[in-house]
């Protein structure tokens, strides 16, 4: 089991329950999208299995290992992400950004003076041309275009050697055509390399087109888990509160053209 | 009737602002005289100013000319030397001092007051602890120069790394790197560039700072200056003070060239 969520709570600080009672077990090399409107806890729960929010109560465990203080580099090393605004260092060149990703397996006083082996190059390589980045890496990663920031993001966490992607948002910010692209990148290094893809998305036609399986959040519980094709409008419903489509203003308009 | 500028909602100016503003003025003139300005004085001084150019027209003292260069050297060095042992030190302790990169905020407040007793007082002052500890010559002024400096430096960089993109750090972060990566690569490459030109300024200001060390045996032009202006020696005083010109705008278009080259590099991409 790559990632199992057991029972677990996270209430913030000012007493907001951001995610109650959840519990979820992804299978490896699957691709996984996580449906659900803003505040509905999305971001919250990939964001714990990676060890950047701490949740108050019960475990995740990443191909087995328990995320916690002590265990953090590892499950990072394991579970890479990539975020809706790409997370890159804007002054750094696209080479110094995928680098980045093999931070976790090297030395920190070496890494001090921004010296990686040589391996270490080869697979930066290697993930720049996975994504398709390979003609700039040294441009700095501010000049490019989102989409491309994008897929640099990737790239680094390619460069991780993760067995889990985890991606909140990867196309929030992106137009149709960089989006596709994105997902389709992220679908094909799921099934080439067997890594476990989870993705949080705001677009349920991405999710249907790419998923394996659809969770739905709502107010930090899940309500739903199952195949693309079980997701009716009812579904849509429970999870959204309100069904996408029921949002278009079904009136009769009284338009006057003076 | 003329309108202010700033969006109040009757569109009249802003009371508050306009009683904040005229009773501070109020306040700056009435405690005037507390530093004994006088108009009267300023508007008479013309004459004994022109008296004192006067004496200053006189043939240099071209013999000291050889000294007076082996001390401006010995300044520059001064300046240089300090300003760089005081950034090998700032570095390290800025990160300290800043709230987002400490770790442990107990650390980060003792720091910021440690750097805030060594910018207490200024260079002249802590020149004449270090002579008495360490006896006379330029390198007690090379120390009190860096303690001032890195009291200086170490909060501007701790200043610049507080304000670096969060999204970055978090990027780096979720990628399994430990506390020491995470600054070099998140938080360094973006607050450096900001600190660049803090580093010219504070170049700068070490050069003049360091003119006036002499003053208390630190090492520098400063005593010969200060000798030559009791015993009224115009043949050296304008040899100085041209010379210390010289120097300090000198080394201020130095500066502003190295900052530009600096800044345009920064914006332009890398080529391997």
């Amino acid at each position: 089991m790559a990632i199992k969520i057991n029972n677990i709570h996270k209430v913030y600080n000012n007493g907001f329950k951001a995610l109650t009672n959840l519990s979820l077990e992804i299978e490896r090399g699957k691709f996984t999208a996580i449906l659900g409107s803003s505040g509905a806890g999305k971001s919250t729960l990939l964001r714990a299995i990676n060890g950047l929010e701490t949740i108050t109560s019960g475990s995740i465990t990443v191909s087995g290992v328990t995320v916690c203080k002590k265990n953090l580099r590892t499950v990072r090393s394991d579970a890479a992400m990539v975020f809706q605004n790409y997370n890159l260092v804007n002054r750094l060149s696209v080479m110094a950004n995928v680098l980045t990703g093999r931070l976790s397996k090297r030395n920190p006083l070496l890494s001090l003076l921004h010296l990686f082996p040589k391996e270490d190059y080869a697979i930066a390589d290697d993930a720049l041309s996975c994504v398709g980045m390979e003609t700039s890496p040294w441009s700095r990663a501010d000049k490019l275009s989102g989409g491309q920031q994008q897929r640099v993001g990737i790239a680094r966490a390619l460069a991780q050697n993760p067995s889990i992607i985890l991606a909140d948002e990867p196309v929030a910010s992106l137009d149709p055509v960089s989006s596709t692209e994105v997902l389709t990148l992220l679908k094909n290094i799921a099934r080439d390399r067997n890594i476990t893809v989870v993705t949080s998305l705001h677009q349920v036609d991405f999710a249907k087109e790419y998923a394996d399986r659809i969770i739905g959040m709502n107010a930090g519980q899940i309500v739903f888990d199952g195949a693309p094709t079980e997701l009716t409008e009812n579904v849509l419903e429970r999870i959204y509160q309100k069904s996408p489509v029921k949002e278009i203003p079904d009136v009769q308009m009284e338009v006057s053209y003076a | 009737m003329f309108k202010w500028k700033c969006p109040t909602p009757n569109g009249l100016p802003s009371l508050p602002l306009l009683a904040l503003v005229a009773s501070s003025l109020i306040l700056l003139f009435a405690s005037a005289p507390i530093v004994e300005i006088s108009l009267d004085r300023i508007f008479n001084s013309w004459g004994p100013l022109l008296d004192f150019l006067g004496y200053l027209l006189v043939s240099p003292d071209w013999p000291y000319l050889q000294q007076l260069g082996a001390k401006l050297l010995e300044t520059v060095e001064m300046t240089l030397l300090a300003t760089a042992i005081a950034t090998v030190i700032s570095l390290p302790v800025g990160v300290l001092a800043a709230k987002n990169a400490s770790p442990h905020p107990m650390v980060y407040h003792f720091t910021r007051e440690a750097l805030s007793f060594m910018r207490a007082l200024p260079e002249l002052v802590w020149a004449l602890v270090f002579v008495s500890a360490v006896g006379l010559g330029p390198l007690p002024g090379v120390m009190a120069l860096a303690f001032v400096t890195v009291g200086f430096m170490a909060k501007f960089i701790a200043e610049s790394i507080e304000v670096v993109g969060e999204q970055a750090i978090e990027g780096i972060q979720s990628t399994g790197s430990n506390r020491i990566q995470t600054i070099m690569f998140a938080i360094m490459p973006q607050a450096l560039p900001d600190f660049a030109g803090t580093l010219f300024y504070i170049l700068d200001h070490n050069l003049r700072a360091a003119t006036i060390l002499g003053l208390v045996g630190a090492g520098g032009i400063g005593y010969d200056m200060v000798m030559s202006m009791r015993l009224f020696n115009y043949n050296r005083i304008i040899m100085i003070a041209i010379a210390i010109y010289l120097l300090v705008t000198l080394i201020d278009r130095l500066s502003d060239i190295l900052r530009h080259r600096i800044i345009e590099g920064s914006k332009h991409a890398r080529t391997r």
